[in-house]
């Protein structure tokens, strides 16, 4: 089988959300000495950013994102060592912390955006739900993160989006991370307001909004 | 025949089949809601949104049902799934009231279960359902305005988001102070407009926090309504029981809300309406619920009004009305903001759709319902008359006009107006309309007649 046959399996196999079919294509090309970075880039990536387009145009719904993204992860778990070898990472979008804010524990939405990122490209370190915004700062910190994402779905809790961009001024880390902001009751009124530097309103803006921070941040 | 006690309910929470949530999600929510739609040959299609087949709605009953069933209610915190047997689900439905009492005095109001096509007009919940207001006076004016509408059963209050210019914020004295002034306000509105006895029913809005909600709720009476809610899909937090413990022993009542997501875990519009009625059952045994406020919604447009959201509200609550009598609200979100045109034409089409199928009304959300001060009496004012208008109405009639109003919408519903503040349509000394705002709600109303809904206010 040619390259071009084999990465049009792997593609094919994320967009049919095949976790197995997925693994078996990259053992197949790991068999084969097939560059893994080519193997993500050209195989694995178009399959899932697929399936992205397909949600973003509302033909699929969050499963399939979802099966998609798994049958990419067991395919990256095929391939990963082989990248660790080489010593190598694949091309990154940049690296964006993202979590949903402190006594906020709904994680839908973010987890979409999340899932959005990582077919972009992104290193995504996902938090979780009900992050305090020291654990915000600790994890911007560790992670060397070039994003932070903060995403609130209620009224009562968009104020925790403030203090986190608060804590980091007055730790004196603000102008280091950028700042995106989220969730159904944000707008960018409020984003203004806090000194975020963006807004997003859904989760395909969010990708594409983390797409020009990144341009700004490198210009 | 009695529902499943709740101890033993809160004992299924430690005892149940333990799982991750993620396995829950993907494991065993979506491959079981697939299935029983593909059993149940349960289809939507685009050109009927009031679906008016009884078999239909029946298929869609037991396969929400059986899906109940085989999935259960997921504990988040203490992640094990709270099951119950068929047995334990149908005494549950059986056993419920199809009646309940909200407000005291004269403005005591029964809220009852309606059927498909029931003549009975829909128990009207009105007011600013939890949207922001930005100072107290303009939360007083909305209570007030909202009472002093005739159409008024009980009032969805707003949500205060200062206190004394300071940001509410959840877990803090702030937050529960906010609680205890959102409900002496509510008291302070609706005694201004003569109707001191009348409920409110989403007690209370600002609050997050147990504490918040204990707090507010000494200035609220047991007639008044507690809701609690899901997590979507099919989860539950353990606040939600320490809620449903208190609320027990003042002998409130309770909504149980749910808000199923149109492209989330349900898939679309034929996994939504099967869920719906899995979430009916979930409400009754798990929430607690004296009776049900119900909010499907569109993951990307946050509105009821898409083509497969109201097909799937429809549809979701032809079934629960056909084959269960514990009343239900349905509160359909609106995209357009407040007093612009789209936002009449929706509000006509959803409302539509809730009434003729069977349900009782919550209005109204616009525009996602987070902008500070989006909202007005006339907006769920005019949600109620269209209510009231349509009950009786055949759902074949129905369809024809609501398939009439999408069209004049559906392509606008990803960009949506904003609309106006309640300070850009009313005065804020009288609380009444500008003569603008007044002027479009007389040309949306005759408008909207003009293409069938026989007002009768």
């Amino acid at each position: 089988m040619g390259d071009h046959e084999l990465l049009e399996k792997m593609s094919q196999a994320i967009i049919a959300l095949d976790k197995d079919a997925a693994v078996a294509a990259a053992e197949e090309a790991v068999a084969a000495n097939m560059s893994p970075l080519k193997a993500i880039e050209e195989g694995l990536q178009p399959g899932i950013q697929t399936v992205g387009h397909r949600f973003e145009a509302f033909e699929c719904f969050l499963p399939e994102l979802i099966g998609s993204a798994d049958a990419f992860k067991a395919a990256m778990d095929v391939l990963e060592p082989v990248i660790a070898k080489m010593s190598k990472n694949q091309k990154s979008s940049g690296t964006v912390v993202m979590g949903t804010v402190k006594g906020d524990i709904h994680k839908i939405g973010k987890d979409i955006v999340v899932l959005l990122l990582k077919t972009r490209g992104f290193k995504v370190i996902d938090l979780g739900e009900d992050i305090s915004a020291s654990g915000f700062l600790k994890a911007a910190k560790k992670h060397d993160a070039d994003i932070i994402g903060l995403s609130a779905l209620l009224n009562t809790t968009m104020p925790a989006q403030q203090e986190v961009i608060n804590l980091f001024s007055e730790e004196g880390v603000r102008d280091n991370f950028t700042v995106m902001i989220g969730g159904a009751p944000v707008s960018q009124k409020w984003a203004d307001e806090i000194g975020a530097d963006g807004y997003a309103k859904t989760a395909e803006e969010a990708v594409k909004l983390a797409l020009d921070l990144m341009k700004k941040k490198a210009a | 025949m009695s529902r499943v006690p709740f101890l033993d309910v809160i004992d299924r929470t430690f005892e149940g089949k333990y799982m991750s949530q993620e396995d829950f999600e993907m494991k065993i929510f979506v491959p079981e809601l697939r299935k029983v739609v593909e059993k149940y040959k349960i289809k939507f299609d685009p050109q009927v949104l009031i679906p008016d087949d009884d078999d239909l709605a029946d298929r869609i009953f037991q396969a929400g049902l059986e899906f109940y069933l085989n999935v259960g209610t997921y504990c988040v915190n203490t992640e094990r799934v709270i099951a119950f047997t068929e047995k334990e689900i149908i005494d549950a439905l059986r056993s419920a009231p199809d009646k309940v009492a909200f407000g005291e005095g004269r403005d005591l109001r029964w809220l009852k279960s309606r059927r498909p096509e029931s003549d009975v007009p829909p128990f009207c919940f009105l007011g600013a359902v939890g949207i922001p207001v930005s100072s107290d006076e303009v939360f007083v004016n909305l209570i007030q305005s909202f009472s002093e509408c005739e159409l008024t059963d009980t009032i969805t209050m707003p949500s205060i988001t200062k206190i004394n210019g300071r940001t509410v914020r959840p877990n803090s004295p702030f937050e529960v102070m906010a609680a205890i002034r959102s409900a002496r306000l509510f008291r302070e509105g609706t005694a201004r407009a003569g109707r001191p006895g009348i409920a409110a029913m989403n007690a209370i809005a600002c609050a997050s926090s147990d504490v918040a909600k204990i707090a507010g709720s000494h200035y609220l009476k047991p007639t008044d309504g507690w809701m609690i809610g899901s997590t979507a899909e099919l989860k539950v937090e353990t606040p939600r029981f320490n809620e449903i413990a208190y609320v027990r022993d003042i002998g409130g009542r309770i909504l149980a809300e749910t808000t199923p997501l149109l492209g989330g875990y349900c898939g679309g519009p034929e996994g939504v309406a099967v869920a719906s009625v899995a979430y009916h059952l979930h409400g009754l045994l798990v929430l607690r619920g004296d009776c049900q406020l119900h909010c499907p919604l569109h993951l990307k447009f946050v509105c009821a009004t898409a083509p497969p959201v109201l097909w799937a509200l429809s549809a979701g609550t032809q079934a629960i009305t056909r084959n269960s009598h514990s009343p239900m609200m349905i509160s359909p979100f609106l995209a357009a903001g407040a007093m612009e045109e789209m936002c009449f034409l929706e509000g006509a089409a959803a409302v539509t759709a809730v009434v003729v199928s069977g349900s009782n009304l919550e209005a109204q959300v616009s525009h996602g319902g987070a902008t500070p001060d989006l909202t007005g009496p006339l907006t769920p004012q005019f949600s109620a008359e269209v209510g009231h208008a349509v009950a009786g109405m055949t759902r074949k009639e129905a369809n024809e006009i609501v398939v009439k109003l999408v069209e004049m919408f559906k392509s606008d519903l990803g960009n949506a107006p904003e609309g106006k503040l309640y300070q850009e349509a009313y005065d804020m000394k009288t609380g009444k309309p500008l003569p603008e705002t007044q002027m479009k709600y007389d040309e949306m109303k005759k408008k909207v007649g003009e293409m069938g809904i026989p007002f009768t206010y």
